[in-house]
């Protein structure tokens, strides 16, 4: 099997990629940037987010300090990861060459 | 509601329900209530701004590829229709027998066949065991009905005609089904006891049989046109498009033998694209593919003149597009628009999703030499530029037979939920708008 | 200091310094010695990068940040972990792709200038500087703390500084980037170890997160101040209503209002511009792996740091219980009350561990500050080795040459630490800052924040940018970040003081402004888009999987002479896809 099958991308592609993956990454950030800011901005404003009990007995803004951030900055990671490696694939290069390339093994024309 | 809106409202609903958990019911002393409001109001805002990318966009790297169906045919989603009429579906032996299980407690006669004119489709109740599916017709009474174009009744067994001396049908009544005035079949009720079952009723049932059996016939025809459209914007592909590539390839093979190398296989990429599309849809991700491998070709070709800008959700990369329907687009703005200009131009296609509306909506813009009113009038008019001979000379001229095309194709699938749309104005260019249902 | 800690930090020690060993690079290139040779696999990698990333600071310093301030505390834990969400959004893959060194590289190719690379180089090893200092004290803290005594006549601080900095640059001369990785994913491990045994031993004793969270913020929160007539103990100010106290569970024990969006941010926006963790990216195989590597980093180190938020709070609840108990806690504390905040998590593992126990966190905290120190000490190697001595100084350099140039920077930048490190007296800062090793820590991630984050983000992401801009953002970002934290550190206090000393709220949308604004007004360079289509472009990675693909179909048969490197690649490749399904 040849090993280099079209190791290129054309400009235009790899720009419009970018463009894609610039909108999905500024989109994400936004929405980190809103969650970052705004868990201090509610403790200062809202009484009630350092008042109030949990279940457990803490204050949902403590609770959202010692856990919630960390899951909500893992879940927009993988959120962000997964789309842009998605929109990577199905934006450059040839998914049918690849997946011909990957399964050698299947006989060809079964596709 | 269809799939998406039902996703965004169970969505909506699980948040509110999860800002009332947690500010009213986790939490003491409760959230005050105008505050839990605009936290609510906050998530619904979110959510519904972020229902493209976080519901609609591409979720895994590759889809698994599914055998693309005609629409309409071969897909689950009407299994719960062709359940409730399975003739909808055409004439076939699994309808029928369907059909004849739906039918056989409503119509009161203990067996019910359904035949075409030939054979035995289906066949339940008592004396199914030599009454076999797929024998020839063995009564008379048929072929008599088929034949006369009318209902037959008969009231003794001997009429009946079976000749298994055994078979404990002691009566029949036999209506044709029939698609306009073509006779395709025939619905039978056999009853064991004396009376045999409600004339009216069978008639009845067989005027229902018949109408979904033209409906089904209708739609058939629908998608034969649609393929036949299909295979002739498959031919279509210009031959001296392959003959101007494989100059460019033969003069780079020497400059620049990888860029030569790369180019071939975009070109096989893309007659294999052409060729293998079977069905009628495609993810938007392989029509792109088939633009921008088209579009890279071409940029071989006309080097700097030609410049390409696109402009992609990547909510749009896994909806569902009529195949081969942007390219032609695409390439009647190269042909047409930036190939006409000395100066060259910039081919611009622009895909965005509305999950609300639920379109996609895909635009097709060249700064090239755009069209007179008059051609652009033509074009748009909706008649057929010409007979088939002659087309080629006025489709070369303004790609009227691609626009023509795509445009049947898209009635044929769509109906009137779509819109084609394009302006043109001579100097500055074409814009083509296409809007079509998201799927 | 007794046998059982003793044993249980040789131990620790042994354990990394045998990984060292056994998986030095065999080749002496250049590739080799900074990138282990471009292939570590997507969980190696990101376990190295927590190691690398996780310090002193983050160990020791956000438990007792949250100790003594509560939640404003464990806004540095929330910062520190939100750091990385920039980096996958912005930096991972396109950095990978793009493939260079480091920082000052990537900067100066992209850019095709010279001056970039030089002043890119000049603000790294300010960077570097300012994170090595705070782990050198760290270091000097737990010997402190652990040992007692000093050797051959230096104070324990003393003898902690220059034992963990020499043993450090040793490794790294020795290892390399290769040997680094291992060492590195080993003392991640470690950490993460130590913090859940300690995390189970305090659950299992009996200990409410909620409830103590709860008990804590019924009553004013206390610190030690060391005052003329000795220590004595005092009620925090709530600095959001200056009339009232500060406790434990609401925000105001240490930053104001704007303090607290200021801290966040240049946490959250610092971790883009550390070279130690940027040049970890450079090592994975392809750049998709980079950004799987970096969802793994996000959700190990979100663990680790709410780990650390639970023990700084379970320290703060059970310590005074446990002065009664054991008499040795008399002398680190007033009242109940640590007088170093950083003993916090020795102190616990003490409690409930004995000796072992308190060797186990000290072996730990060491490995944290271990670890950084080689990063950061190869990243300024690989700063100083390639982008000054292999390009400016001696560019006909041969790889022996080159890897030796290398090593003596790593033992100069070393020496230059420690000697900082000992200049500081990590008493004279615990009644200004939470955490004298966490604050410290920040001024890095200021500096990093402000000069080099806004340009590195603008050259991936604008095509505008050009080698003037980027030049002048840098400037602007160190001068600004360095200028405000100065004249804040002399601001009286108040609010203006606690925005002043975070600057990168201030100097990271002056430095993307300023090279904006060249940038407009100069040419780009030429080579933008060659730039553009290996930074963007899939093709290398397409290509590299196609490979792995193919190696790994051809089953176990290894191509005789490349054996060594290529089965490791191999196996990233598998595994980097298969964390992408």
């Amino acid at each position: 099997m040849d090993d280099d099958v079209d190791a290129r991308d054309a400009p235009a592609e790899v720009d419009a990629t970018f463009r894609t993956l610039r909108r999905v990454a500024v989109g994400y950030f936004v929405l980190f940037l809103l969650a970052v800011v705004g868990f201090p901005a509610l403790s200062l404003t809202l009484g009630w987010w350092s008042d109030a009990r949990l279940a457990g007995g803490m204050s949902p803004g403590f609770a959202m300090a010692a856990f919630g951030l960390y899951v909500f900055f893992a879940v927009v990671g993988v959120a962000a990861a997964r789309l842009s490696g998605a929109v990577e694939a199905r934006m450059l290069g040839d998914d049918a060459r690849d997946a011909q390339v990957a399964s050698t093994d299947a006989p060809e024309g079964e596709r | 509601m269809r799939g998406g809106s039902g996703i965004l409202a169970g969505v909506l609903a699980a948040g509110w329900a999860a800002v009332w958990l947690v500010t009213q019911v986790l939490v003491d002393p409760p959230l005050a209530v105008l505050p839990t409001v605009v936290v609510g109001v906050v998530c619904s805002t979110a959510v519904v701004l972020g229902y493209p990318s976080a519901l609609r966009g591409p979720r895994v790297a590759r889809a698994p590829r599914r055998p693309a169906g005609v629409p309409g045919v071969r897909r689950p989603g009407l299994a719960a229709t062709g359940r409730s009429m399975p003739l909808r579906r055409g004439l076939t032996p699994d309808a029928a027998r369907r059909t004849a299980q739906l039918l056989r407690p409503a119509l009161g006669g203990d067996a019910i066949a359904i035949t075409d004119t030939e054979q035995v489709l289906a066949f339940v109740g008592p004396g199914a065991d030599h009454h076999e599916v797929g024998g020839s017709l063995q009564t008379r009474v048929a072929r008599a009905a088929i034949e006369r174009r009318r209902t037959v009744v008969v009231h003794r067994r001997a009429d009946v005609g079976c000749p298994v001396p055994e078979c404990p049908l002691q009566n029949a009544v036999v209506v044709p089904l029939a698609i306009g005035s073509r006779v395709v079949g025939t619905l039978k009720v056999y009853r064991t006891g004396d009376e045999p079952a409600s004339r009216a009723t069978v008639e009845d049932m067989a005027a229902v049989l018949s109408l979904h059996l033209e409906l089904a016939e209708m739609d058939r025809e629908r998608h034969l046109a649609a393929d036949a459209r299909l295979d002739a914007l498959r031919a279509q592909i210009n031959p001296h498009f392959l003959f101007n590539i494989l100059n460019t390839i033969a003069s780079k093979a020497r400059t620049d033998p990888e860029e030569a190398r790369s180019l071939l296989l975009r070109l096989s990429d893309f007659f294999r694209y052409a060729v293998r599309q079977d069905g009628h849809f495609a993810e938007f991700a392989q029509e792109y593919f088939f633009v921008r491998t088209y579009l890279t070709l071409e940029q071989a070709r006309y080097g700097d003149r030609l410049q390409v800008r696109y402009d992609i959700d990547p909510q749009v990369l896994t909806t569902r597009v009529p195949v081969l329907t942007i390219q032609p687009l695409v390439e009647n703005a190269v042909k047409h628009g930036v190939a006409d200009k000395v100066a060259g131009g910039t081919i611009r296609l622009r895909a965005r999703v509305d999950p609300l509306t639920r379109t996609t909506s895909i635009r097709v813009s060249d700064d090239g030499v755009g069209m007179a009113p008059e051609v652009l009038e033509r074009i748009t008019s909706g008649r057929r530029p010409g007979t088939a001979p002659e087309a080629d000379g006025g489709a070369h001229r303004h790609g009227g037979v691609g626009l023509w095309n795509i445009s049947q194709r898209l009635e044929s699938l769509f109906g009137e939920r779509y819109s084609l749309d394009v302006e043109s104005e001579a100097g500055s260019g074409t814009v083509v708008d296409l809007r079509i249902p998201l799927r | 200091m007794s046998t059982p800690s003793v044993a249980a930090l040789v131990l620790a020690l042994a354990v990394v310094a045998v990984v060292a060993v056994a998986t030095r690079p065999r080749g002496a290139s250049t590739l080799d010695f900074y990138l282990a040779g471009q292939r570590v696999g997507v969980a190696t990698n990101a376990w190295a990068i927590c190691g690398d990333y996780l310090s002193a600071a983050s160990f020791l310093g956000v438990a007792a940040a949250v100790y003594v301030s509560g939640l404003d505390g464990a806004w540095y834990a929330v910062g520190f972990a939100a750091g990385f969400v920039p980096v996958l959004l912005f930096v991972a893959a396109p950095l990978r792709r793009f493939g260079e060194f480091s920082i000052p590289d990537f900067l100066g190719r992209r850019l095709a200038s010279e001056p970039v690379r030089l002043v890119a180089v000049g603000v790294v090893q300010l960077v570097i500087l300012a994170y090595l200092v705070p782990q050198a004290v760290g270091s000097g803290i737990t010997w402190q703390l652990l040992v007692g005594q000093g050797v051959a006549g230096l104070s324990p601080y003393a003898t902690g500084v220059l034992v963990s900095t020499a043993v450090v640059a040793g490794l790294v001369m020795f290892g390399g980037m290769r040997g680094t990785t291992w060492t590195q994913a080993v003392q991640f491990g470690l950490l993460l170890v130590a913090l859940l045994w300690l995390a189970a031993t305090v659950l299992g004793e009996g200990f409410r997160y909620g409830d103590a969270v709860r008990e804590l913020s019924a009553e004013p929160l206390t610190t030690v101040v060391t005052g003329p007539g000795g220590t004595e103990l005092t009620t925090e100010q709530n600095q959001i209503h200056p009339d009232g106290s500060a406790t434990f569970g609401e925000p105001g024990a240490r930053y104001g209002g704007l303090g607290q969006f200021a801290l966040i941010v240049t946490l959250a926006l610092g971790t883009a511009g550390l070279p130690h963790v940027m040049n970890r990216y450079f090592t994975s195989p392809t750049g998709a792996a980079a950004r799987t590597t970096t969802v793994w980093v996000l959700c190990l180190a979100g663990a680790f740091y709410a780990l650390a938020v639970m023990l700084g709070t379970a320290a703060r609840a059970l310590v005074p219980g446990a002065v009664a108990d054991h008499p040795w806690l008399a002398d680190l504390t007033v009242d109940g009350v640590l007088v170093v905040p950083e003993h916090a998590l020795p102190v616990l593992g003490r409690v409930y561990g004995g000796e072992a126990g308190l060797g186990l966190v000290a072996a730990g905290a060491l490995v944290a500050v271990m670890s950084t120190i080689a990063g950061l000490l190869l990243a300024a190697a690989a700063s100083w080795g390639h982008d000054v001595y292999e390009r400016h100084v001696n560019p006909r350099a041969t790889q022996r040459q080159a890897v030796r140039a290398g090593r003596v920077t790593t033992l100069v930048v070393a020496g230059v630490a420690a000697g900082l490190a000992l200049a500081l007296r990590p008493e004279a800062f615990t009644s200004v800052t939470p955490s004298v090793v966490a604050t410290m820590v920040t001024w890095a991630f200021a500096v990093a924040g402000s000069a080099l984050t806004p340009v590195f983000v603008l050259s991936i992401w604008w095509r505008g940018t050009t080698a003037p801009g980027a030049v002048a953002g840098m400037v602007t970002g160190v001068v600004l970040a360095v200028a405000v934290f100065v004249a804040g550190s002399l601001a009286a206090g108040g609010l203006l003081r606690e925005v002043l000393v975070t600057p990168t709220l201030l100097a990271a949308p002056a430095a993307a402004a300023v090279t904006v604004a060249v940038s407009a007004r100069t040419r780009p360079p030429a080579g933008v888009d060659a730039a553009w289509l290996r930074m963007h472009g899939t093709a290398a990675d397409r290509q590299a999987e196609r490979l792995a693909r193919l190696t790994v179909q051809q089953g176990a048969v290894e191509p005789a002479g490349r054996g060594a490197s290529v089965r490791p690649a191999a196996a990233s490749h598998r595994r980097g896809r298969r964390a992408r399904r």
